[in-house]
């Protein structure tokens, strides 16, 4: 009896979630307001980080910016003071060190007052084949990609929770919902960023904190020179996206408390033909998609810290 | 032109792979072993110990790895039992990298090298993660992600030269779908698979057809490593066996199948994660008990460090 009424019940909110999915297509979730929140960015020093903060600041939001290279943190408190006359804060900090996090949190908290927003956005890549990667970059992969979340996360969501209010982001990758070959660290660790964001999520929403939310960002290659000389084989379907149209697309999906952004749209697609196709097939569809030589030529940045 | 020519050899594969799967699920075709090493972690308990007490009976060289020496023993007698004659085991802290390469080398010099490596020493702390210590959340890492890295390092390299070996990954469901009060587990686990997958794509990319690579994700076992975990619809999700586990992983090394998922609900439940919105998805979750879980996890009774 309880097994039928509760698959009665499931049936009826699946029936009404599918047809809220369908009007909200042509209807778009209303944008919330960030004004006023304070917002947190790591990687704030360049790329989508600092586009970012950027656009934030924009929004009306408070900008605190985070990032191991003070110059370029400072030159993004720069611009935002320069583009909208307001002031960001700037704390260099190197996230993979856990008592830095939690020593240059405090002294956010003391000086800036709570996070509301938090971007877990600094991120680096080895970008070598895993057999020559130096052991001491495939740890720092993941302490900057996916430790660094977890104690940021413990710095800041106590507050979050205790007034049932806040944003968590996590910029991800598509290449922490399938492998990449090339890139068996960076997929590690985003996997884990991804694995994690959802898991916490998920016991908030257990815990009845329904008033934090959680976005999770999994973009293709962007064009910011963290993956330069990556290449893609289809232009048209799986495009080296511009930062601003990313950046733009992931504070939308924040403001309308998306949880699972993916940039472009094929993505979701690739990912439901992952869970369907035989691995034969799927591995013929990726060569098709050019998947096994994106990163042939990769360069990464000039000069990485 | 590249690109219909692309696309209609594309289409054609389709088939033929899809033809070529049907097939194989009425006419499995299983591989031997034997005269192959297989190097088993975590071995002293649990599902590695089924493992080694099924790949007993098939002429292989065991190399057995654990923390804990009595099971090591215990696993050793009972494989010898099975007509086990080559075993050879070693008390390795899978988390500390240097004692991996150090025991490694032993093997590598003592016994040879190694053509099946299966991953499946895990730990699992168990509590909501604002509650989790940071060092057992960085063990977790350690141990269920990172472990993996060193141990491919240390092996891999004799496979790759032969062409030929086979590469084990146990996970767990919880590396494809987050679990509340399981975050810095499932971060882990995600890791795992995601690694895997990668360096399985890296691998075929250059043409080293003849290492495969299985990744297993089981649901709740009985082992006692998640003592007190229930589950809400036994049928559709029911708490595994570890022996049922054991032999479904060796099979699935036989027939060189690359995604192992127990039960067979997960396969679809997967399919369903990836299609529908996150909210759906939310209750789904529920029905099938995702956030209740872990709300009488006890864990082992006794646990060694």
């Amino acid at each position: 009896m309880n097994f039928l009424l509760e698959t009665l019940k499931v049936l009826l909110l699946s029936l009404w979630f599918s047809l809220e999915a369908l009007w909200r297509t042509v209807v778009p979730a209303r944008r919330k307001s960030v004004a006023g929140e304070t917002v947190l960015l790591s990687g704030a020093g360049s790329g989508l980080g600092r586009l970012m903060a950027l656009e934030f600041a924009r929004l009306g939001a408070r900008v605190v910016l985070w990032d191991i290279n003070e110059e370029g943190n400072r030159e993004t408190a720069t611009l935002i003071r320069e583009t909208y006359g307001t002031r960001a804060h700037c704390y260099t900090c190197d996230c993979s060190h856990r008592e830095e996090v939690y020593r240059v949190a405090d002294q956010v908290k003391r000086e800036v007052g709570d996070v509301t927003i938090l971007v877990n956005n600094a991120g680096i890549v080895t970008g070598k084949k895993f057999l020559q990667s130096p052991d001491t970059l495939l740890q720092k992969t993941m302490e900057v990609n996916t430790m660094a979340h977890f104690w940021m996360y413990k710095a800041f969501l106590p507050a979050m929770i205790a007034g049932n209010h806040g944003h968590l982001v996590s910029i991800a990758s598509s290449a922490g919902l399938v492998g990449v070959s090339g890139l068996a660290d960076y997929c590690a660790s985003k996997f884990a960023a991804v694995g994690f964001a959802e898991s916490v999520g998920l016991e908030l929403l257990a815990a009845g904190c329904d008033g934090v939310k959680t976005t999770i960002v999994c973009p293709f290659f962007i064009n910011t020179g963290m993956f330069d000389g990556a290449n893609t084989k289809w232009p048209r379907l799986m495009p080296i996206l511009e930062p601003e149209y990313v950046c733009r697309k992931i504070v939308d999906a924040v403001r309308r408390d998306q949880v699972l952004l993916c940039l472009p749209r094929s993505i979701y697609l690739l990912i439901a033909l992952k869970n369907i196709l035989p691995v034969k097939l799927g591995l013929l569809l990726g060569a098709y998609m050019g998947t096994f030589d994106f990163m042939a030529k990769f360069n990464g940045r000039k000069k990485s810290d | 032109m590249n690109f219909l020519l692309e696309t209609l050899s594309l289409i054609v594969f389709s088939v033929y792979y899809l033809m070529e799967a049907f097939v194989k699920i009425f006419v499995p075709i299983r591989k031997s072993v034997a005269g192959e090493t297989v190097l088993i972690t975590g071995a002293g308990s649990g599902v590695g110990r089924h493992l080694a007490v099924e790949f007993a009976s098939m002429n292989v060289t065991l190399v057995l790895w654990d923390l804990n020496l009595e099971g090591l023993k215990e696993t050793v007698r009972m494989a010898k039992e099975k007509g086990a004659t080559k075993v050879h085991y070693y008390q390795v802290d899978c988390s500390d990298r240097a004692q991996v390469y150090g025991v490694a080398d032993q093997v590598k010099q003592g016994v040879g090298d190694v053509s099946i490596l299966i991953n499946n020493a895990g730990i699992v702390s168990g509590k909501k993660f604002m509650d989790s210590s940071d060092v057992l959340v960085e063990k977790t890492l350690q141990v269920n992600t990172m472990a993996h890295f060193w141990t491919y390092k240390a092996f891999l390299p004799a496979m790759t030269e032969k062409n030929h070996g086979h590469l084990v990954c146990v996970a767990s469901s919880a590396g494809l779908i987050g679990v509340n009060g399981l975050a810095d587990y499932c971060s882990s686990k995600f890791a795992a698979v995601g690694f895997a997958e990668s360096v399985a794509l890296e691998l075929i990319g250059v043409g080293k057809d003849g290492i495969k690579t299985t990744i297993v994700c089981p649901y709740l076992i009985t082992t006692g490593m998640f003592d007190g975990c229930s589950t809400k619809w036994p049928r559709l999700l029911p708490i595994l066996q570890p022996e049922y586990v054991a032999k479904k992983i060796v099979n699935a090394i036989l027939t060189d199948q690359t995604y192992l998922y127990m039960p067979r609900a997960l396969y679809i439940i997967m399919l369903v994660k990836s299609l529908v919105p996150f909210k759906e998805a939310v209750v789904l979750g529920m029905y099938f008990g995702a956030f209740n879980f872990m709300d009488t996890f006890k864990g082992r009774q006794k646990k060694e460090d």
